[in-house]
């Protein structure tokens, strides 16, 4: 019975990996995820106070022992403050340059907005189940954003629900750019840590200093595109090192939206057609 | 264990609100940087109740109905956990559970073991990205609440599957039955008062 067990496991692990999309099995996930979508959801809403007073009584337990270390930030912001007042005017037209003013990051989108209803237990799961899917114009590859910027993008969907592939999920990368006039790299994840990021392809001689800001570049070369259009803010740059033998640098980013407490997102539905992405 | 069908609707039971628990509550919460899991807490705890294979089927269903409800990679759940509840039910059978701390210690550890070796599945099937170190805390953290958690929730799950447990049968039985010294009449009517399963399951004739 054992031996059967490990050896259906085996068989489910390789038969994932090798069928399309639309599989078998597949199907059948997709089932199982519908049947259990009413009690995610509501599970989700019932248990929000509860959830709430845990993370609370988590998150004053922390707030004591960052107490110190906000103090010293405090300094440094306030002699950062100076010079960042002047940059303001200049903020403002570049903000507007990149499309990221104050009508909105998704242009162009319909825009459907969905609470996150189930999480996995993994570090190594990046990735979101909300509850709208094609019942509502949710298709493939939407891009997904919350009130701080770029979430991730959609990957799967049934009628009534979502997953999405977070921008910290292993198989994720995207398209980004550094503001003010920065160059364009990959921004992926570092697997196992969801609050790091890494700009990779920035070459060691390009100008990238700390609490700089990085959004989607919307690169497309005419028959393929990255999945979120231009504009969109991912994260900002937290740490920058060059290894004397190496073409890039080491860029660590600190996404703008807290991937571990999503709780309702946006998703861009029905946006521009991008040259590759299927939906 | 003796799983009757009313036993497997209560494993199911246990089985399917896990689940929902796990994606709907205690994935949202971050308890010293990382998320409690209590899925290989529910394997273990039904391995270390119901026996080897006991654990490792309903090890094995945990990970199908998981992997499934997060669109994840059908198997890799299933694989750990299947082992995990499999070890738990092997050491149920060689070793007499005296000490009421075993059991999250034991649910600890296998968590621990779990989480290490769905990192390796992970691994092996192809990760492109850099690999943080926090890895090796998130597993050991989540080892740790495994065992804290496992307080409550192991002596809950016994107690919804009390009636099939051959050892808490037989002590409720002992506990109701008082010592007296009845007359070889009134123990042959207490005898055939056991179920025919009862005898099959203790011995007892």
């Amino acid at each position: 019975m054992l031996v059967v067990l490990v050896v259906l496991a085996l068989v489910l692990i390789s038969a994932t990996f090798s069928q399309s999309s639309g599989g078998p099995l597949h199907t059948v996930q997709q089932g199982m995820a519908s049947a259990f979508s009413p009690l995610e959801n509501g599970a989700t809403r019932a248990l929000k106070p509860a959830r709430d007073l845990v993370n609370w009584v988590s998150e004053t337990f922390n707030a004591r022992g960052q107490n110190s270390e906000l103090k010293t930030d405090v300094q440094k912001l306030r002699a950062k403050l100076a010079k960042a007042q002047s940059a303001v005017g200049e903020n403002e037209q570049l903000r507007k340059l990149v499309g990221l003013d104050q009508k909105g990051v998704l242009a162009g989108y319909n825009l459907v907005t969905a609470r996150v209803i189930q999480r996995p237990p993994s570090v190594w799961y990046s990735t979101v189940g909300i509850g709208a899917g094609s019942g509502d114009g949710v298709a493939v590859n939407d891009p997904v954003i919350d009130g701080d910027g770029l979430v991730g993008r959609v990957t799967d969907v049934t009628p009534n629900t979502a997953q999405v592939t977070l921008i910290t999920d292993s198989e994720s990368a995207v398209s980004a750019k550094v503001l003010p006039n920065g160059p364009e790299g990959v921004a992926k994840p570092e697997a196992g840590d969801p609050s790091t990021m890494l700009l990779d392809f920035i070459d060691k001689n390009a100008p990238i200093h700390e609490g700089q800001m990085v959004v989607t570049a919307g690169w497309s070369n005419g028959t393929l595109s990255s999945f979120a259009p231009a504009g969109i803010p991912i994260g900002e740059v937290r740490q920058t090192t060059i290894g004397q033998q190496e073409t890039y640098q080491n860029i660590r980013l600190a996404p703008f939206a807290d991937m571990l407490n999503l709780d309702i997102v946006q998703v861009g539905t029905n946006g521009p057609a991008r040259p590759g992405v299927s939906q | 264990m003796i799983v009757t069908w009313r036993i497997g609707l209560r494993i199911a039971l246990i089985m399917i609100v896990a689940i929902v628990l796990q994606v709907s509550f205690f994935s949202y919460l971050t308890l010293f940087g990382t998320t409690p899991d209590i899925i290989p807490l529910v394997a273990v705890s039904l391995g270390l109740l119901g026996g080897a294979m006991t654990g490792a089927v309903c090890g094995f269903i945990l990970g199908f109905i998981l992997d499934s409800v997060l669109l994840a990679t059908l198997g890799v759940s299933s694989l750990m956990l299947l082992a995990v509840g499999y070890l738990a039910g092997r050491y149920r059978e060689g070793t007499e559970i005296s000490n009421t701390l075993i059991p999250p210690i034991m649910i600890g550890a296998l968590t621990i073991a779990a989480s290490a070796g769905f990192a390796a599945m992970q691994l092996m099937l192809g990760i492109d990205v850099p690999v943080s170190l926090l890895v090796l805390r998130e597993i050991f953290v989540q080892g740790l609440l495994a065992f804290v958690l496992a307080i409550p929730f192991y002596p809950l799950i016994r107690r919804i599957l009390r009636p099939a447990i051959v050892d808490d049968v037989v002590a409720g039985r002992r506990m109701r039955t008082p010592i007296r010294s009845g007359t070889q009449r009134s123990r042959r009517r207490l005898s055939r008062r056991r179920s025919p399963r009862m005898r099959r399951a203790t011995g007892v004739s």
